[in-house]
This record gives structure tokens, C-alpha cells and sequence, in this order.
């Protein structure tokens, strides 16, 4: 990775930050009152197993070596 | 570049890599292309640790580099290609077997048809710990607008795979009990 595609990332990550405040999904601003009709906590919870299933069967998994390499590789060239 | 990066703050990056991966895989539906998003994280992480505050939310602030590079990503290839959404359901039906058993096959594929925004919201309070303000400011809204859609996104997933309110206790929820059926 060159000096010059750091600063990119730099940047972009800059304009990112500044896009995600002033999101622009449609559809969410409006008034959502009515659409909100109860759900019973039941079935939220067991909603909210099921995401969290799924979530956590990736996140337990063991962490690939690359992403592992790539820190270490990030940690040596500290001072280029 | 960084000054010297603490071994502490190292190792909680380390820590994070799991979530991170798993909620690149929620977003995008892709393992491969959730593994490029986290590398692309940690390297931006790394290189911006400067500007983080040691001793605050390091695993918010990296779910928001993940989640803004990869909806910066996005709408860059919504221009290029119409139907990404489909493109996220066929990858995840590809592979059942990696997916684990068919409960959490169909529930995959009822999270994958919400909108963006509303599994980014249901996945980052019902599953990744955060609270409704963390989550909103993860993803630069308002409190109200994340309430929002986790509650529209439960009760999407909730039509999606058929589920009443009699639904709850579900005899899959008790284990495997049919694991004899299958194959083995």
C-alpha cells in the first residue's frame, strides 16, 4: 500500500463520516406511528434469539490468519 | 501513521475481529466480501487510531468504519449494477451447509430481504450488543429512526417466515431434536 492510497483511504473515510450523519435513506423520516402496531414480547425475543444465532455462529468462529497477518504486518511497518 | 500502538489497544482490536466479521457477513451477505470489509476496517482503523480516544467504545467505532465503507461501497456499484439485493439473496442461499441448520437458513434469508438500513439496525441491537443510542450514532440517525426500524424489521422478518404470536414456543427452540432425521 502506497503513501499516496492511505491518504485516500483518509479521506474517504473523512467523507463517509460526514455522509452517515445526514443519511438519506427515504422512507424512515416520516411518521412511523402507525405502522407500529405491538408485538409481543414473545415473539420479539424470539426474534431477537434468532438474530443473535446467527450473528454469533460467525462471530465464534476462529478469526481467519490473513486478517491476523494483516495487523502484525500493519504493527511491524509502525515506523516507515 | 500511528505513534507506538499500545499492545492493550492492539489486542482489543484483535478482540473485535469476530463481531466485525459477523457483522460484515449480516450486512452484505457475503463472506468473502464481509472478510474484505473487515480488512479494509482494521487497516483504516489502524491508521486512523490517532483519532481515537482510548478508553471510549472501540468496538462502536469500528462497526461504523465498517458500516460506512461498505454502504460508501454500495452506492457506488448502485450505480453500476441494479439488482444488488438479489445478488445478496442468491449468495446467501448458495451454500446451506455452511449456513448451518434450516431454522437459521430461512432466517438468514428473511434478514437479507429487509431493507439495508433495517437489518443494519435490527442486527446492531438485537445481536451486537448495542444500545438503541449506540446504534444510532453508528449509523448517523436519530434514536427514534433505529426504534423504527428494528420494529419494522421484526415485523417484516415476522411476516416473512410466517410467525404469529403463538409462535414462541416453537419446539426447534428446545434443540436438535430432529438432528436423527438428517442424514447422519
Amino acid at each position: 500500500m502506497t503513501e499516496d492510497d492511505k491518504d485516500k483511504a483518509h479521506r474517504r473515510m473523512a467523507v463517509d463520516a460526514s455522509k452517515s450523519t445526514e443519511q438519506q435513506d427515504g422512507g424512515t423520516a416520516g411518521p412511523a406511528g402507525k405502522t407500529e402496531a405491538t408485538m409481543s414480547p414473545a415473539l420479539q425475543a424470539h426474534i431477537g434469539r434468532q438474530v443473535r444465532a446467527m450473528f454469533d455462529s460467525v462471530a465464534d468462529e476462529p478469526v481467519p490468519e490473513h486478517l491476523l497477518r494483516l495487523l502484525k504486518d500493519l504493527d511491524d511497518s509502525g515506523e516507515n | 501513521m500511528p505513534r507506538t500502538v499500545s499492545p492493550g489497544l492492539r489486542d482489543e482490536l484483535v478482540a473485535q475481529i469476530g463481531n466485525l466479521r459477523a457483522f460484515g457477513v449480516s450486512l452484505c451477505g457475503d463472506r468473502e466480501r464481509a472478510d474484505d470489509l473487515v480488512q479494509e476496517t482494521l487497516f483504516k482503523a489502524w491508521n486512523n487510531l490517532d483519532s481515537f480516544e482510548e478508553g471510549t467504545n472501540l468496538k462502536a467505532w469500528l462497526f461504523t468504519i465498517l458500516r460506512n465503507t461498505y454502504f460508501s461501497e454500495r452506492r457506488k456499484k448502485k450505480r453500476e449494477v441494479e439488482d444488488v439485493d438479489g445478488a445478496y439473496a442468491a449468495k446467501l442461499s448458495s451454500s446451506p451447509e455452511q449456513h448451518g441448520h434450516m431454522d437459521m437458513q430461512d432466517f438468514r434469508e428473511a434478514l437479507s430481504e429487509l431493507p439495508d438500513d433495517q437489518r443494519e439496525a435490527l442486527v446492531l441491537v438485537g445481536a451486537a450488543g448495542f444500545s438503541y443510542e449506540e446504534a444510532a450514532e453508528i449509523s448517523g440517525c436519530a434514536v427514534g429512526t433505529i426504534k423504527s426500524r428494528v420494529n419494522r424489521a421484526r415485523r417484516r422478518i415476522a411476516e416473512t417466515l410466517h410467525l404469529d404470536e403463538t409462535d414462541e414456543a416453537e419446539p426447534e427452540l428446545a434443540g436438535p431434536a430432529s438432528a436423527g432425521s438428517r442424514g447422519g
